[in-house]
């Protein structure tokens, strides 16, 4: 009956209450997004890569190294000599080596130049190995490996020819028109940045740029597929490679080689340090955004306090009636608390119904934009704990118009 | 007796030098139907407040259905009233967002008589015998005229069986017909129910209905507490 009573009152008022509700969704709603948003993002950025002990590339900050070479985010400082990566690849500490050499595009998905090691010791979340859908690795200098969402929303099968653009940008006026790929193999998903990639052997990056000159394509060479076959087509520089060692231990006497490593300047960062460098980087930045979103919350809070402040001066002879039948004064501090209760928990089915009505709306964007795949999923864990806090908070500060509701009726 | 008052003072804290209440000595017995009238102002409503539990008396002795109301707690005398006293008031006697069966549910939520198996049923059999047609039953309670809603008022004030029923100016907000309406259908059941009733009103014609009718200046002393 308490709650009736709650659920007709609030309904009886139903303008003040739509507004307080709004604002109180608002709020939940930013709330619930930035820290969904800051653990998806945080989630994402641990499984992108593991497994690989060292990534090395032209000297440059740790950071735009991880973000270039293994994210697609940001841009190369400098490419480093073939003869470096043969160097450093053959040190008896490595077990593997990957090369890679970024710098084209399709259709605003990167393409990535990379040998067959690629997909035997490349691995991301907890040490998965790539896996392909359909087809196999490339083996011809024209054959192109696809991520699971560059073929799902190009649209493209097995057998199908893909034309390269030079730079990164979505839309290229110089395209390697003139040297289709195959596409020979499609990745299974991965929920990684592998799966906006396009792989490609190093030769076949060789090969698209053969006889252009200066980074500009020589118009009608006229050069046919027997051509390239007989030509020499071993890069002579790549972006980065990574490394996996035969013992971990030796990670950071490998890392001090490699930073001294006399014929060029390269650098080499274990991924592991560089996300932690990362987040406490970001930790401000997501520590500022979770407080603005927490006073924004606690303002709505007092919002809805202040309309059911407001509404016991109008319900004083209802108060007046609920005393005469009997209800004690504490009767009137549980009904606005509920009131309080019911506008937070309808508050926080809407805002999560919106969230995930946007995620929805916004993850394609965010894959193609951004490289980052949001969970649609809320409830989590840490959702659940969120929701918690939240209905606590409103709770709590609903006490003040429930205090007022409770010297209303012991004086009524 | 139903009613017993012994040198019972009240003042309103905030104004303590203006006396409201000074009655030596005042009765009613149990069963007996009493009316009460005297001018606005009087101190009407401050009695009824005391004998409902709702005020306290500053000094003496405050006896209702046999219990001391002076020396309950806040929480006895709420969970008294719920027992044991339905009231009446001139208007706003329902919640008015919810409809007339969901008033007599709520009213009866805060006593202990709780029998939810025939509680529809004697809802209805109260709601028939006072001439409540049935589409007013589920519909909210403002939308009912004041008559529907004053008869509503007293299903409401008799559905835990009280044994003492106050009505405080019941029929002041009623035309005639529908006042007496409203009397023609009290009386036999406050008789039937064999409660006593107190009913409060500046409208004299009414006190044809009471066989016992006072004045409150009679028993209300202000003049000697002076």
């Amino acid at each position: 009956m308490l709650t009736k009573l709650a659920i007709h009152s609030l309904l009886d008022r139903k303008g003040s209450v739509m507004v307080a509700l709004m604002a109180m969704t608002v709020s939940i709603f930013v709330l619930l997004g930035v820290e969904h948003i800051r653990h998806q993002t945080k989630e994402n950025f641990s499984n992108t890569v593991s497994g690989v002990d060292l990534i090395v590339g032209a000297r440059t900050g740790s950071l735009n190294l991880l973000l270039y070479s293994v994210f697609r985010i940001g841009n190369p400082t400098n490419n480093i000599h073939w003869q470096t990566y043969k160097d450093i690849a053959s040190n008896e500490q490595v077990k593997w080596a990957i090369p890679i050499s970024l710098g084209d595009s399709h259709k605003g998905y990167r393409v990535l130049g990379t040998t067959q090691d690629y997909f035997h010791h490349f691995s991301y979340g907890k040490k998965n190995r790539l896996a392909f859908g359909v087809g196999q690795a490339f083996d011809q200098v024209f054959d192109v490996v696809l991520g699971a969402e560059v073929a799902k929303k190009l649209g493209y099968k097995l057998g199908d020819k893909v034309v390269l653009a030079h730079g990164i940008a979505a839309t290229s006026f110089s395209m390697h028109d003139d040297r289709p790929f195959t596409v020979v193999g499609i990745l299974a998903p991965t929920g990684t940045p592998v799966d906006q990639t396009l792989h490609v052997s190093l030769q076949g990056i060789e090969a698209i740029h053969f006889d252009w000159q200066q980074g500009v394509k020589i118009a009608n060479s006229g050069l046919s597929q027997s051509d390239f076959e007989k030509a020499n087509l071993q890069p002579e520089s790549i972006t980065a490679f990574m490394l996996g060692l035969k013992s971990r231990i030796a990670t950071f006497h490998m890392q001090r080689t490699i930073n001294n490593y006399a014929p060029e300047p390269v650098a080499a960062i274990l991924p592991g340090v560089a996300l932690s460098e990362l987040w406490s980087m970001m930790a401000v930045l997501e520590n500022t955004l979770l407080l603005v979103s927490a006073l924004v919350f606690i303002a709505a809070c007092l919002g809805v306090s202040a309309m059911l402040l407001a509404s016991i001066r109008e319900r004083r002879r209802e108060i007046q009636l609920l005393r005469i039948i009997g209800a004690p004064p504490y009767f009137l501090f549980l009904l606005i608390e509920l009131e309080a209760l019911l506008i937070t928990l309808f508050s926080c089915v809407l805002s999560a119904g919106l969230l995930t009505a946007c995620l929805a709306t916004l993850k394609d964007y965010l894959i193609s934009h951004y490289g980052l795949h949001i969970e649609i999923n809320l409830l989590t864990q840490n959702s659940f704990f969120l929701f918690a806090a939240v209905i606590s908070a409103s709770v709590i500060v609903a006490v003040i118009p429930s205090i007022s509701g409770y010297r209303k009726a012991r004086s009524a | 007796m139903a009613i017993e008052l012994a040198d019972i003072r009240f003042h309103y804290s905030k104004r303590p030098d203006h006396k409201v209440l000074n009655i030596p000595l005042w009765s009613l017995a149990t069963s007996d139907l009493a009316f009460v009238h005297g001018p606005s102002g009087g101190g009407k409503s401050t009695l009824l407040g005391l004998l409902s539990g709702m005020l306290t008396p500053v000094d003496g002795q405050l006896t209702v259905l046999g219990e001391r109301l002076d020396i309950m707690n806040s929480r006895q005398r709420d969970q008294f009233r719920a027992e044991n006293i339905g009231y009446v008031f001139q208007q706003f006697n329902l919640i008015p967002y919810l409809n007339a069966i969901d008033n007599l549910l709520l009213a009866m939520r805060f006593s202990s008589r709780k029998n939810t198996l025939t509680l529809n049923n004697k809802i209805k059999d109260l709601f028939s015998a006072l001439n409540i047609a049935e589409q007013a039953w589920y519909s909210p309670a403002r939308d009912l005229s004041v008559g529907q809603q004053q008869r509503v008022a007293i299903a409401r004030a008799l559905i835990n069986k009280p044994k003492l029923l106050i009505a405080d100016e019941p029929t002041s907000s009623l035309d005639k017909a529908n006042r007496d309406a409203f009397m023609e259908l009290l009386m036999p059941m406050v008789k039937d129910n064999q409660m006593t009733l107190l009913f409060v009103s500046h409208d004299f014609t009414l006190s044809r209905y009471f066989d016992r009718v006072e004045s409150l200046d009679d028993f209300n002393q202000l003049q000697e507490a002076k």
